[in-house]
């Protein structure tokens, strides 16, 4: 029986974030937030494995209450438990400290033999949370995983195809092994409507930082972050080009390969 | 921690033993204008054997100090290894900071010995500016899906660790200094290496998705109505000789493949003609296209960032501008 996790994160669409003309700040309210995507991809792999040699698929989160929705999410597509880390205390929180929480979090509610992430977020789009969670797991890495070859639970050992540099990688790692997934093989499920309606009252297990067993203060949230972003400015608007405006799009083309002639 | 023990940028030398991978050499020479703000030296690390050739190169980015390391375990690359090195190596002599290539190797392993040191580490900084006042560096970086800059910074821990696209700094050598070689062997246990390298099949040359160098680009982007629309942008990228490329929401939406995305996460490009259909210019793509001779942008919103950074604009559908453009290079053929 493998016991599989995959860490998940609820994300903004950013692509819907607007910028504040006037204070350059971020308007938040009215964007929903979702499953980041490449996590999906993630899970779908680990739902794989399970289906193929038997076994539990955990996920876990860290985040406002509102988190619980994509927990939600993973559960109607193939995954068995879900866990909420929920505390004012892990706010402001960089990848030190997430990872910090997630694996204390983890050791307490068992080991797990395969690790799973997502690439990036569409959020802080880091790409540094699976390799610090994957020494906080004391884990073995395989990034960039574009499909999960065997996993030999008596022998411990996992075998992977990565992208990577111009090719692929063919590799193998000993157990715990974290792995990030490529979103080529591993296309989300959709869930059928039963396993959608279970999930709406399925149980989430949430933990905060009382009961998580052994959690240092210093390291979690604002003071575990060593990384700080002291500022954000909006992006000055670059100086603009000539615009062409010739009437219709052909005279707008002619116009353009006139100007740049000399070019082609 | 006291950060004023902490001295000397290093940056860390991917190389296959015969070449350093380019990254590494424009790092060199983006950290040597911080160690001369900074007034700190610039320290190179290369790990194993590199060629006389490839040496000479990365002193001439103003490097003032070689640390080589020699020693078994690092050959071919492993994140125990490396991460367990430079853990150890940060440890004895202390480095400010620590700049990364952000390869697919370089991003396993030094978010992962910033973890074990611990330490903070920033990823895709687009600038990087030596504060003065604090000794600190800021890693300056598009955020929000390229909405707004941020500014990141390790104000209290040390080394300040960050991985750095390839392609994001230039390679301009400032030429080689005096400059001094330490040596340092460390051997990694090979029981400890927890990852085996099987086999490697290299990709098939596919010349359409080698985007880097083309001279005349065709981009679409998120306003692209769908795959179906994509035929009349290949033809158009064809008829000027050049490739079709994409940003990453049009590669998020599964349209087109990975390699063909130009941006912070993707290539960065240089081409005579670079032409956006469709693309809302996040500074995140912008950042990949900057170098680019004549930059034209076809929106139909007339407020899109991207007629900001263009050369040329063109506000209008982009299916009926490019369909334009294929009619008049045909007629003048």
């Amino acid at each position: 029986m493998l016991n599989i996790l995959v860490c998940v994160k609820q994300v903004p669409d950013v692509n819907l974030v607007k910028i504040d003309p006037a204070t350059g700040s971020l308007i938040r309210a009215g964007v929903p937030a979702i499953l980041n995507p490449l996590d999906a991809n993630a899970l779908e792999a680990a739902v794989q494995i399970k289906e193929r040699y038997s076994g539990t698929v955990s996920v876990i989160t860290m985040g406002p209450d509102q988190a619980a929705e994509a927990l939600r999410e993973c559960l109607a597509a193939g995954a068995d438990r879900a866990i909420l880390l929920s505390d004012r205390a892990f706010a402001n929180a960089d990848t030190l400290a997430t990872s910090y929480v997630i694996a204390k979090a983890a050791e307490m509610i068992g080991g797990f033999d395969l690790i799973f992430c997502g690439k990036e977020s569409l959020d802080g789009a880091t790409g540094q949370m699976a390799s610090q969670l994957a020494e906080r797991f004391d884990a073995s890495l395989l990034s960039s995983v574009k499909r999960v070859l065997s996993v030999n639970e008596r022998e411990k050992v996992v075998m992977a195809e990565r992208e990577y540099t111009n090719g692929t990688q063919t590799a193998s790692a000993i157990m715990p092994c974290l792995m990030t997934v490529e979103k080529t093989n591993y296309h989300p499920r959709i869930p059928n409507l039963k396993s959608w309606k279970a999930s709406r009252t399925a149980p989430i297990e949430r933990y905060t930082s009382e009961t998580i067993p052994g959690l240092d203060r210093a390291q979690i949230g604002d003071p575990g972050s060593p990384t700080k972003v002291p500022r954000t400015y909006p992006l000055e608007k670059g100086p603009g080009g000539k615009m062409i405006r010739e009437g219709s799009a052909a005279k707008d083309a002619a116009k353009l390969l006139d100007l740049v002639a000399d070019l082609i | 921690m006291k950060k004023s023990e902490y001295k000397d940028i290093w940056v860390y030398i991917e190389h296959d033993g015969k070449k350093a991978q380019s990254v590494s050499l424009e790092l060199c020479c983006e950290a040597r204008k911080l160690c001369d703000a900074s007034g700190e030296m610039l320290v190179a690390v290369i790990v194993g054997k590199l060629s006389e050739e490839e040496r000479e190169k990365v002193v001439s980015c103003g490097v003032d100090r070689l640390l080589c390391v020699c020693g078994t375990g690092f050959e071919p690359f492993s994140v125990d290894a490396y991460t367990e090195l430079f853990t150890v190596l940060c440890r004895k002599y202390k480095p400010s900071a620590v700049l990364v290539g952000g390869t697919i190797d370089g991003r396993d392993f030094a978010p992962r010995f910033a973890c074990r040191l611990p330490t903070g580490c920033t990823s895709d900084a687009t600038q990087l500016v030596y504060d003065t006042k604090t000794g600190d560096i800021e890693f300056i970086e598009p955020a929000v899906g390229g909405k707004m800059m941020a500014v990141i910074t390790v104000p209290v821990m040390r080394p300040q660790v960050g991985t750095i696209r390839p392609g994001t700094f230039k390679y301009q050598p400032i030429g080689a200094r005096a400059f001094e070689i330490r040596e340092e062997h460390f051997d990694f246990p090979p029981e400890k290496i927890r990852t085996k390298v099987i086999g490697f099949l290299p990709d098939e040359l596919d010349e359409t998705l080698n985007i880097a160098d083309a001279e005349y680009i065709v981009c679409v982007g998120n306003g692209l109505k769908g795959a179906d629309t994509l035929p009349r942008y290949r033809e158009l990228a064809e008829l000027l000789g050049g490739k079709l490329a994409c940003t990453r929401p049009v590669f998020d939406r599964g349209v087109l493949p990975y390699k063909l995305v130009i941006g912070q996460s993707g290539v960065v490009v240089k081409p005579k003609i670079y032409l956006a259909f469709g693309v809302s210019g996040a500074v995140n793509h912008v950042t990949g296209i900057l170098d680019s001779d004549v930059i034209v942008a076809v929106n139909k919103d007339p407020d899109a960032a991207i007629f900001g950074y263009c050369t040329y604009g063109i506000v209008g559908d982009m299916d009926e501008i490019c369909d334009a453009l294929i009619a008049e290079l045909k007629a003048r053929h």
